[in-house]
């Protein structure tokens, strides 16, 4: 729980250090000076989104657990 | 069918008009934490791929330029956290600061390196409380967390850099 003195510490501290930090730190330009459209799309492109091998793995894994225990068809049904 | 639900149908068409019209507000939320324009844009480019990558879990009802906004402080914040100064700030103590201009220079050098060194978190609340004097509310939301959770931050945030800057002998005015 903070109390009436630390709140007024906080507040004397807030202010001597936001003013401290403006001059310190530079203000920044916010416009963004070109259209990122292309740069994402060549992102797309080079990563293109592919399935993680151990979704495959959990597939591959499932299709042969049906495979040997055809009745799991059933509880993974009824889970589904 | 609307923009949004093009854009979680995949529609590369509906994405590029949210590119275009959010791309600017993305990039100024992002080098407002970054403070570094070259950055910002990368890391701009990388908040849209991953929007696109995570439409299935964006509700067309929902608030898209919220949703990535959350996405891009995020990726803003692990950059902070990945390059975060090693070298150690408190270096010897210095007396009462001067007016001489190097020493001026000197002095606000060591702030920026305390800043540069508080954890990404607090780091990031304090930029965009005291520095950019963004409503709280408006934080809230882009941290994914609570007004008082963010008021918390900067109050840490505030105690962390005075101890260091005391300990460097450096007094703010």
């Amino acid at each position: 729980m903070i109390g009436h003195e630390d709140n007024y510490m906080t507040e004397h501290d807030d202010r001597q250090i936001r003013d401290a930090l403006k001059q310190s730190i530079p203000p920044v330009n916010t416009e963004l000076r070109r259209d990122l459209w292309l740069d994402v799309l060549r992102k797309l492109d080079l990563h293109p989104v592919r399935v993680p091998w151990y979704d495959w793995a959990l597939v591959g894994l499932s299709a042969a657990m049906f495979l040997v225990f055809p009745r799991l068809v059933l509880v993974f049904a009824y889970h589904l | 069918m609307d923009l949004l639900q093009r854009f979680t149908h995949g529609e590369i068409d509906a994405f590029e008009t949210l590119v275009h019209q959010f791309q600017g507000d993305v990039y100024a939320w992002i080098v407002r934490i970054v403070r570094d324009p070259g950055v910002a844009e990368d890391l701009t480019v990388e908040t849209l791929w991953r929007i696109y990558r995570a439409r299935h879990q964006f509700r067309p009802d929902g608030n898209f330029g919220a949703w990535a906004r959350r996405i891009a402080t995020n990726l803003a914040i692990d950059h902070l956290r990945r390059n975060r100064p090693e070298q150690s700030f408190l270096a010897e103590p210095r007396g009462v600061p001067q007016a001489d201009p190097v020493v001026e220079r000197e002095t606000q050098e060591r702030i920026q390196q305390a800043f540069r060194r508080l954890p990404a978190k607090l780091q990031v609340a304090a930029t965009l409380a005291l520095i950019e004097e963004l409503p709280y509310d408006e934080i809230a939301s882009a941290l994914g967390t609570s007004v008082g959770a963010v008021k918390l931050r900067v109050f840490r945030a505030v105690r962390i850099l005075r101890k260091r800057l005391n300990q460097a002998g450096v007094r703010p005015e």
